[in-house]
């Protein structure tokens, strides 16, 4: 097979293409910077306390274990039915996919206070906590991420000559097992993403100790997160690889998976979230239109970001006939959709930790010294900002993850373009 | 099998903080951290009530009382299920302990404690001496540290220091199996509550507060399982304020024997000068 019925999205890089990748590398060096500083003075670089013990690494590791379903569902839910739909996102989603959750998996590294001790987690794990669950899963999924993106692609790095076929030729009966492979792959895939998103619910769900926490609907909450910010994230992703590199976004599919973002968002920002505070607001209130205000109406700026930002504003460009074909529509709802659910995983930590359960004074010993809205030792409710330190060790996370997308752009054959279902393997296609 | 468990009489508990001090002494807790807290029920600033002066018209509803809050021993103990690596384990004894050489610091426990119990070690731990004080080894930076019920002190026959350390008796430290101890009668005798009952931890930590307990008069500052004299309190066969009223009674009446048993409550059995 020739080496031109694969397309690579990142022949060679540019001068922006070296930009981004010092802008990139920058970033991680800085990160990685911060983070020896932190382990250096302890996590009192952080804003975190005694009263408000998780901060924006936990936010943002809900973030992107949600940002991880994307890619992943939509490659392996058509596989799994037999379908072609959205073949064109396949491998892209799977490299994102394996992007988040790396940076998932990271962010919870500057949040240990002593990782030197994680190899405890292999000698001396506890199977009652919902951590070691979600610990298990994360790694399971990084795992079959990296599986399902070069299965997708060896038979191309094959024909390429790539080293990453890691010594597997393309023959017509690697293919054959390949479809088979896929197959029970997307198999395996579906079953283990509900499990990470309910699993990485659970982590709060089953906390009787911080408010709305403790609600069995956190689980399919996460699920419905994971699938409109997967998919935000993925439509982003594509649209600037389309304008920026030599992939190619189908506008069919593309309109095609903007409606179905229209659908998640609706399940997720209106049933899902109807669905949990009507209850407290009906049983909390006793005149009609208290019942209706404290149910439609927000405790903190992050419902409001995260709701009409990130939810109704989306859906409505979504789902207006006029607006919804156009790139430039999909593109902003989808990043929309993104930058709102971030705020569902910070309202989420604050409603865990504003309220302490026994508030009487003095309070809680904050255990350091508190730059923020008190300056004695105690507190009696929690407050948290995050600091310079965690804001850049994020970033540095984040930007490392881009660079493991940037570089699947350069090294993986991200398209085929000789047959539409190439993908699946493509025999009987290329008549 | 023994469990142990703690009475705190919040009628009795004047408010003094000696335990929380006695707390931090003991097991050496850094600067900026309290293991023991003694909070105020009332207004909003430490002893402080709430209500109003009864003068000028004033309501004369004023109202307070202390709530004294360590770790509550929870048999159903949140943090125990939740940490990852069983660096927080139930001892035999139903003390929660933690293990600070497999704690990784990720503080969910701390997220599971709805009593707000637990502190972590943000920066290089402070202690003033900077050698540190009492009979527990500083714990290092990265953990999550909180009241071990002095089980150091416990492993030797010795009450916690809080218990032994409350100039007011309010506190009383036993085996809740043993229905002949202090605990276990004062939990059937007198109206108990545990802190945020509804969230099923079901805390080996009761607060009596309506009628007030005669407290424990301190016979020595080791458990009472641990002593070999006849305490006031031994043989229970009788419910405790009846015989705290009989020896009292039978003092006035005789000669030799009333001297021993008015002493016996009172006089520490080893020699003062404690060692916390």
């Amino acid at each position: 097979m020739a080496a031109d019925s694969s397309r690579i999205a990142i022949p060679a890089f540019g001068t922006k293409g070296k930009l981004w990748l010092g802008l990139l590398a920058t970033v991680i060096v800085a990160g990685l910077a911060a983070w020896g500083y932190q382990l250096t003075t302890g996590l009192v670089a952080t804003g975190m306390r005694n009263v408000f013990s998780w901060g924006l690494y936990i936010m943002m590791f809900v973030l992107f274990v949600g940002l991880s379903a994307g890619g992943l569902i939509i490659s392996s839910a058509p596989k799994f039915f037999h379908s072609h739909r959205y073949e064109g996102f396949a491998r892209l989603g799977v490299l994102v996919s394996l992007a988040c959750i790396t940076v998932a998996g990271l962010l919870i590294l500057p949040d240990i206070g002593r990782p030197e001790r994680l190899y405890q987690f292999f000698t001396s794990p506890d199977f009652r906590s919902p951590m070691v669950w979600d610990f298990g899963i994360v790694i399971l999924y990084g795992v079959l991420n990296l599986w399902y993106l070069w299965l997708l692609t060896r038979r191309d790095l094959a024909a390429r000559g790539s080293p990453l076929a890691l010594g597997v030729d393309d023959t017509a009966d690697g293919r054959e097992r390949d479809r088979t492979l896929m197959f029970w792959t997307a198999a395996l895939a579906l079953p283990t993403a509900v499990a990470l998103h309910s699993v990485t619910g659970w982590i709060f769900a089953t906390q009787i100790g911080r408010g709305d926490w403790f609600s069995p609907l956190v689980a399919p909450v996460f699920i419905a997160k994971a699938l409109v910010s997967g998919l935000g994230l993925l439509l982003v992703v594509s649209v600037l690889a389309d304008r920026l590199t030599n992939y190619e976004v189908d506008r069919e599919e593309l309109t095609s998976l903007g409606k179905i973002l229209g659908v998640f968002l609706a399940l997720h920002v209106v049933y899902l979230l109807a669905a949990e505070r009507l209850p407290h607001a009906w049983a909390n209130h006793f005149e009609f239109w208290a019942i209706t205000s404290g149910f439609l109406i927000g405790e903190s700026v992050y419902f409001w970001l995260w709701t009409v930002v990130g939810g109704a504003v989306p859906l409505v460009m979504l789902m207006t006939p006029s607006l919804r074909k156009r790139v430039s529509v999909i593109f902003t709802a989808s990043l929309l959709a993104v930058f709102g659910t971030m705020f569902e995983g910070v309202r989420l930590v604050f409603t865990g930790y504003e309220v302490a359960n026994i508030d009487l004074p003095p309070g809680i010993s904050l255990g350091g010294e508190y730059a923020g809205i008190t300056t004695d030792i105690w507190a009696t409710a929690g407050a948290y900002t995050p600091t310079l330190v965690e804001v850049v060790v994020t970033l540095g996370i984040v930007a490392f993850g881009a660079l493991i997308v940037t570089l699947g752009l350069k090294y993986v054959p991200i398209q085929r373009v000789d047959g539409q279902y190439a993908t699946d393997g493509g025999t009987k296609e290329r008549q | 099998m023994t469990n142990y468990g703690l009475v705190i009489d919040q009628e009795r508990c004047i408010g003094c903080q000696a335990c929380a001090v006695s707390c931090k002494q003991e097991n050496n807790v850094p600067m900026g951290q309290f293991w023991n807290r003694v909070l105020t029920e009332g207004g909003d600033k430490i002893d402080t009530p709430s209500g109003g002066y009864p003068e000028d018209g004033g309501s004369g509803s004023l109202d307070m009382q202390y709530q004294p809050t360590a770790c509550q021993h929870c048999e159903n103990a949140p943090c125990v299920k939740v940490c990852p690596v069983n660096a927080t384990y139930t001892r035999d004894d139903g003390i929660v302990e933690i293990d600070y050489d497999k704690c990784i610091g990720c503080r969910y426990c701390m997220a599971a404690c709805p009593y707000n119990a637990r502190v972590f070690n943000w920066d290089e731990p402070d202690h003033m001496p900077e050698e540190g004080t009492g009979d527990v080894a500083a714990r290092p930076q990265g953990v999550v540290e909180k009241c071990t019920f002095c089980s150091h002190r416990v492993d030797e026959g010795l009450d916690p220091a809080c218990v032994v350390n409350c100039p007011a008796d309010a506190r009383i430290f036993g085996d809740l199996d043993d229905e002949g101890s202090t605990v276990s009668k004062y939990i059937n005798e007198y109206e108990t509550d545990q802190l945020l009952e509804d969230r099923g931890t079901n805390p080996k930590t009761h607060y009596i507060s309506g009628e007030m307990s005669p407290g424990r008069p301190q016979t020595s500052d080791k458990m009472e399982s641990e002593l070999d004299d006849v305490s006031p309190w031994s043989d229970g066969s009788e419910d405790v304020p009846a015989e705290a009223s009989e020896s009292d009674s039978s003092g006035s009446g005789g000669s030799h024997h009333s001297i021993e048993g008015d002493a016996a409550p009172h006089v520490p059995a080893v020699g003062s000068g404690g060692d916390d």
